[in-house]
């Protein structure tokens, strides 16, 4: 196994190191000159972008966690590994009996990574796996979600009115400091008003019932969520799924890049945000390098958004 | 070939929905996409567990040993979700040397008012084990 890896696959060839490569220069009097290529570059960086999620949320029960780890780790430090289909078809194996092994408790992305596992498989057995690729990608995404947006417009008793959005500020903790930032709630009036949406047991019933209280900025901070969720979610729903004579291939990226870039600040699934930023990079081309970069330094402000509380620090901030 | 992964996750999310409407399978759960649509999720629905003998009848605050089992009996309470929670339950009770002879679960699940949010648990399902 020959230690490399990610300068030599991702980042060191044309469009990654400010330098430009020797050969280059040298021929610079001769005709206008082509750097060289390297076929499935971009596809390589969305692989080793998978595999670098895989190990930053590591999962699975004991018989399937350090297999899967060990797996990305060797990917990561192995080109040869990285582009090993038998390598990908065991990364998915390994997600399925981890889905399989307690159903239904998996979050959706642990199924979207299987498949994309399965789908980098299939890529690297067939000729012109790049394209492949790109194609398993775009549906992939496009797929789940019109999913989602069916779960939130049509199957759902409770988003379209508001009442998802409304509850899970007050009463999910992960949203607390967005809903005081944001929607100008006090701490006491937050604390009240989960405690006004305790659970009673069944048929218990108060004979004062406490009232809740939702500042106009809190409702319109939940109607906002409610309905911009929804259009974005289209978006690159529509974006994925309609030809590309329709929709040129900018238009996928910068929606996907907005839905990431706006979603993972207050969802607390980063591992969905880089295993869609890192299906965003299998459908590029290889002189989209530009494209390639700005999906990178996502995935890198992904991980940020979920590693530094940035609204309970604002908050703190704005009370002195 | 290159369709095969794509049809995979609609065929998956299609078995979801399914199982959304016949065995209340939280939307949450179980690769459909409906994370974040829905309060019907883990945070707002549970099994409540009673235990009868022929000298005793109580009600079993869920165990660390069988928190598993509830948590995916709850986000699908299905038959057979629900009979793994009830042997989980026998055994755990026979563990301690404890009388059982029957167990009744009772999945229930929160309803929000549209107007006031007023939460209300909600009996949704009952599931007697009697004890072999």
């Amino acid at each position: 196994m020959r230690p490399v890896a990610l300068r030599e696959l991702a980042f060191s060839s044309h469009g990654w190191n400010s330098a430009p490569a020797p050969a280059v220069e040298l021929d610079a009097a001769g005709p206008e000159p082509q750097p060289a290529r390297s076929p499935g570059r971009a596809r390589d960086v969305a692989m080793c972008l998978t595999a670098i999620a895989l190990l930053l949320r590591p999962m699975g029960p004991w018989f399937v966690r350090p297999a899967i780890l060990a797996v990305a780790v060797l990917m990561i430090l192995s080109p040869s590994m990285l582009r090993s289909a038998l390598a990908w078809s065991a990364i998915a194996a390994m997600v399925a009996v981890r889905i399989a092994d307690d159903w239904p408790l998996a979050d959706n992305h642990i199924y979207l990574l299987g498949y994309w596992a399965f789908a980098i498989a299939l890529s690297l057995r067939t000729a012109g796996g790049e394209d492949t690729l790109a194609f398993s990608s775009r549906w992939l995404i496009g797929l789940a979600f019109v999913f989602a947006v069916l779960w939130k417009t049509m199957l759902s008793p409770d988003f379209l009115d508001g009442r998802f959005f409304r509850v899970t500020l007050l009463t999910d903790a992960r949203f607390g400091d967005a809903a005081q930032l944001i929607g100008g709630l006090s701490a006491e009036q937050l604390a009240a008003d989960r405690k006004a949406l305790q659970l009673l047991p069944e048929g218990a019933e108060l004979l004062d019932p406490p009232s809740i209280d939702e500042p106009a900025r809190l409702r319109l901070l939940a109607m906002a969520a409610t309905w911009g969720i929804i259009a974005l979610e289209a978006a690159v729903a529509l974006a994925m799924l309609l030809p590309a004579s329709a929709v040129g291939s900018s238009v996928r990226h910068v929606a996907l890049l907005l839905f990431c870039g706006t979603t993972y600040l207050f969802a607390p699934v980063a591992g969905f945000g880089w295993l869609l930023l890192a299906m965003g990079v299998g459908q590029l081309d290889e002189r989209q390098t530009a494209l390639r970069r700005v999906y990178v330094a996502a995935f890198i402000i992904v991980i940020f958004y979920g590693e530094i509380p940035w609204a309970g620090l604002a908050l703190g901030a704005g009370r002195g | 070939m290159k369709m095969l992964a794509p049809a995979l996750l609609v065929a998956v999310a299609s078995t979801q929905i399914a199982l959304s409407r016949t065995f209340d399978l939280t939307a949450w759960k179980g690769g459909g996409f409906g994370m974040f649509s829905t309060l019907d999720h883990a945070g707002y629905r549970g099994v409540d567990i009673v235990v009868d003998a022929p000298d005793r009848s109580e009600s079993l605050q869920v165990p660390a040993s069988i928190e598993l089992a509830v948590a995916r009996a709850a986000a699908c309470p299905a038959d057979r979700m629900l009979r793994a929670v009830a042997e989980a339950v026998v055994a755990r009770e026979r563990r301690y040397q404890r009388p059982v002879s029957r167990v009744t679960l009772t999945f229930w699940r929160a309803d929000f008012d549209r107007a006031t949010l007023r939460p209300s648990e909600r009996p949704v399902r009952t599931f007697v084990y009697d004890v072999p």
